[in-house]
């Protein structure tokens, strides 16, 4: 609602008709911290006001810093849970900046390895969105069955979360067949659980109160405001990194882009838990075809002078790397895109009451953790002035003044 | 004599000191049972099996920092919680436990039992308010709107087996029952349904926690409060649990009777009570592994959409039976 | 509703936690080629210094002794990603699968 509508509303009372409730810094619907002000008049939302600068730490310089080699392992702390699509879009920039291929086989174990690290988010983002609707049963059930893909990928990278098998020129680990093995009987087990799952989302009565409904996302807005991923395909856009600019094997493994057209969260639940079957199959495609061979090729320290730009469908989203190089063995610029940052002024939109959509604060968690908010992910850019020991962030207005100077 | 004897029957048993240490093994039951239920295990080291978690939760408390923001309403933020639980200490010993007569009966208890519920929901309400937080504020006008929702169910189907019994007294009720079988849950099994339905409401369990969805408004009405009375108001859930459970099996299942040897009363009476009343517990705590929180408007919308008409119902069915 | 049969099959059913540590450690289990505690081999090293080079989060300290120039590991600045094994020449920098590395003592985190 428009803030002259609100101010006129409360001058016709005789009592305070808004208050705002802060949700964050830190509260228990967030993971990380971030700031939402909403304005409710009892139970309904009329406002919202976002910051998400909470986390900011600094990656994009430091990444100045170091080499080429050391710098896969800070990217990849971006963000745990995403940390392989970091990796991977960083690995492919920096083969773009060389100029070179990597073997096919490396490519078959960066796919899968992505795909496992795709149903491990899915599933993590699954129980992290009954537990805010407070269903703690399915939160409690689906975690246990994450426990199957932690456990295989630990087997197959040497680490449950960060994983940092993707490396400059190829995959730092092959698999072996009994690896292969393993993978295969995860998958079988998983595959009945999604299933299961899918069902109880489907058919239990208070899942369906809580998300359908809820958290509505037109596609015309979806498209303006530039969301990403799941939130943008739930939104029935058939749009997928994937499928328009596919990179690994993405061209030669087949899958569909799945969408929904209700438009709400019930739909991204549906998007999410169908994009994991997805992922289950296009698994089993890798372990059928995969060929023999290296795994990996020595590229220098230093790559030619030039630019770069990567693009990775990451479980939230579209994710954009930017690198570019002066021909020594640190980088000179490297900028980052998360596809959070995308879908925050969607969830603003998502949030705010209209004529005929209204929010209630009993929706606030549930809508939030739609977009599966990685808030690591998002503040880029704030202003230190060392000399005074001050920090501020500017808003889009002071930004735009500043240099249209 | 008499008086010294009643004296240790409120103090200790059935009273006081049994209400409070019965709440924390049912307490302790509750979170093992809806872990088991969800693949898990539950408390587990303090004690045997966890069986002394609840209490080293609430020694816990009670050692804690007691902070009072500034703003608040002192005289009756400080008052609260112990209103609460003397509130739900007294209905606990209206219950019949050691005999078909709880310590405190008498004609029209019945009224009195329901109308103690609703009295935790109006200091409920009142904590909401009196700490001057928003979120506290939010959780106790949820606790209005819900009292709203359930209250008249559950008075119905309370009623309808007073009418069931052609009597408002307890006793009475309980007595009929023990002397002709437990013809009164027959008739009365939606009453039945109805009655844990609403109790599930009026413990503010999921998926009615509404007023203290923890995702939501952080604690909603409980946020501000810490330390000493903190542990008061959990305590007096607990003791709460207890209570509506026993309301439940005192009106529909019978109360403590069951086949008795002559001497033995006092043993087998509360033994039938915990069984009974057990049950309950394990009706009670798979609803809340069952659902998601369902929202205020939603929750209000289902009792008088579909609660109330059952219950009223029940109403016609007891008196076509009668 | 729709979970009722799942959750009643689950009271019958073994629990899904694992009672680590206290009882049931052996269950735990740790696949092969975990990435955990550093173990160096003196007699291999020769000296080349990439360790340290490509060393992350500079875990990897380089001192002087008797035979030459080598590194010591620092594992409380560690990020285990096993970079430092990757590109020693001679193999001398193992990954092996220990985890549990708690201590009371600095020094114990300090690898030679």
């Amino acid at each position: 609602m428009q803030e002259e509508e609100l101010q006129k509303m409360e001058k016709k009372s005789a009592y305070e008709l808004f208050f705002d409730i802060p949700v964050g810094p830190q509260h228990p619907a967030l993971k990380e911290p971030a700031f939402f002000k909403f304005r409710v008049e009892g139970e309904r939302v009329v406002g919202v006001d976002v910051d998400v600068s909470y986390n900011h730490r600094g990656i994009e310089r430091a990444l100045e810093d170091r080499n080429y080699i050391q710098n896969i392992y800070l990217i990849e702390r971006i963000c745990g849970i995403c940390n392989v699509a970091h990796t991977l879009c960083y690995a492919q920039a920096v083969e773009q900046l060389h100029g070179k291929e990597i073997p096919p086989r490396a490519n078959y174990i960066r796919l899968m390895i992505e795909e496992l690290a795709r149903i491990h988010s899915h599933t993590l983002w699954l129980g992290v969105a009954a537990h805010e609707i407070g269903f703690d049963t399915l939160f409690m059930y689906v975690w246990r069955d994450r426990e199957v893909v932690m456990d295989l990928i630990e087997m197959l990278t040497g680490n449950r979360v960060t994983t940092a098998i993707n490396t400059i020129g190829g995959v730092r680990r092959d698999v072996s067949d009994e690896a292969k093995d393993k993978v295969n009987k995860g998958m079988n087990i998983l595959e009945e659980r999604l299933k299961y799952y899918r069902k109880v989302a489907l058919n239990d009565p208070t899942v369906n109160a809580r998300c359908s409904g809820v958290g509505i996302l037109k596609p015309r807005d979806a498209i303006k405001l530039c969301a990403v991923g799941p939130t943008l395909r739930a939104s029935g856009v058939k749009n997928d990194v994937r499928r328009d600019d596919p990179y690994t094997l993405h061209d030669e493994v087949p899958f569909n882009v799945i969408t929904f057209d209700t438009m709400d969260v019930f739909a991204r639940v549906l998007v999410r838990i169908d994009e994991t079957l997805e992922s289950v199959n296009m698994i089993r495609y890798c372990l059928d075809h995969m060929p023999n061979g290296d795994v990996r090729i020595k590229l220098p320290l230093s790559p030619p002078v030039g630019e770069a730009v990567s693009r990775v469908e990451a479980p939230r989203g579209e994710l954009i790397h930017y690198a570019r190089s002066n021909g020594t063995k640190n980088p000179e610029r490297y900028k980052v895109r998360t596809p959070t940052f995308g879908n925050i002024p969607s969830v603003s939109e998502m949030l705010t009451s209209k004529s005929d959509y209204e929010v209630n604060i009993a929706d606030i968690p549930i809508v939030l953790a739609s977009i599966d908010p990685c808030f690591s992910c998002t503040a880029r850019m704030e202003f230190r002035d060392v000399s005074k020991g001050k920090t501020w962030i500017w808003s889009l207005k002071e930004l735009k003044a500043h240099c249209k100077k | 004599m008499n008086f010294l004897l009643e004296l240790l029957q409120i103090l200790v048993f059935p009273g006081v000191l049994f209400a409070i240490g019965l709440a924390f093994v049912y307490e302790w039951l509750d979170r093992k049972i809806y872990a088991r239920l969800q693949n898990r295990v539950g408390p587990l080291y303090t004690g045997p099996s966890g069986i002394l978690q609840p209490f080293a939760d609430f020694i816990k408390l009670l050692a804690k920092e007691d902070i009072v923001p500034n703003e608040v309403d002192k005289p009756l933020f400080n008052a609260l919680p112990i209103f609460a639980l003397t509130l739900s200490l007294t209905g606990f010993l209206a219950l019949p436990i050691t005999d078909l007569r709880g310590v405190i009966s008498f004609n029209g208890d019945l009224i009195f039992l329901i109308v103690l519920m609703t009295l935790i929901c109006i200091v409920i309400m009142y904590s909401g308010i009196s700490s001057a937080n928003r979120f506290s504020t939010v959780g106790a006008e949820r606790a209005a709107l819900q009292l709203l929702g359930y209250e008249i169910p559950m008075m119905l189907s309370a009623i309808s087996i007073g009418i069931l019994a052609s009597s408002m007294w307890v006793y009475d009720i309980v007595s009929i029952q023990a002397n002709s079988g437990w013809f009164l849950i027959s008739p009365g099994i939606l009453g039945f349904a109805i009655f844990v339905l609403c109790g599930q409401a009026e413990l503010e369990r999921i998926p009615f926690d509404i007023p203290e969805a923890e995702t939501e408004i952080v604690a909603g009405w409980l946020t501000e409060f810490s330390g000493r009375k903190l542990a008061l108001f959990r305590l007096t859930k607990d003791v709460e649990l207890l209570y509506l459970s026993g309301l439940v099996v005192a009106l529909f299942l019978g109360g403590p009777s069951g086949p008795v040897m002559p001497g033995l009363e006092f043993i087998l009476y509360p033994l039938y009570f915990l069984l009974k009343t057990l049950f309950v517990l394990f009706l009670l705590t798979t609803l809340r592994a069952l659902f998601a929180r369902l929202r205020i408007d939603q929750m209000v919308n289902f009792s008088w959409k579909y609660l109330v008409p059952i219950a009223i119902l029940q109403v016609l069915i007891v008196r076509l039976v009668v | 509703m729709s979970m009722l049969k799942e959750i009643q099959k689950s009271l019958f059913k073994k629990k899904a936690t694992v009672l680590y540590p206290f009882k049931e450690r052996e269950k735990v289990h740790i696949p092969e080629g975990f990435r955990g505690k550093i173990v160096f081999d003196r007699d291999k090293c020769t000296g080349c210094l990439l360790c340290a080079r490509f060393c992350p989060s500079g875990a990897c300290e380089i001192v002087a002794d008797e035979k030459g120039k080598r590194p010591i590991f620092h594992l409380e600045l560690c990020l285990f990603c096993s970079q430092c094994q990757e590109v020693c020449p001679k193999g001398a920098i193992n990954l092996t699968e220990e985890f549990e590395l708690a201590a009371f003592d600095r020094k114990a985190f300090t690898i030679r």
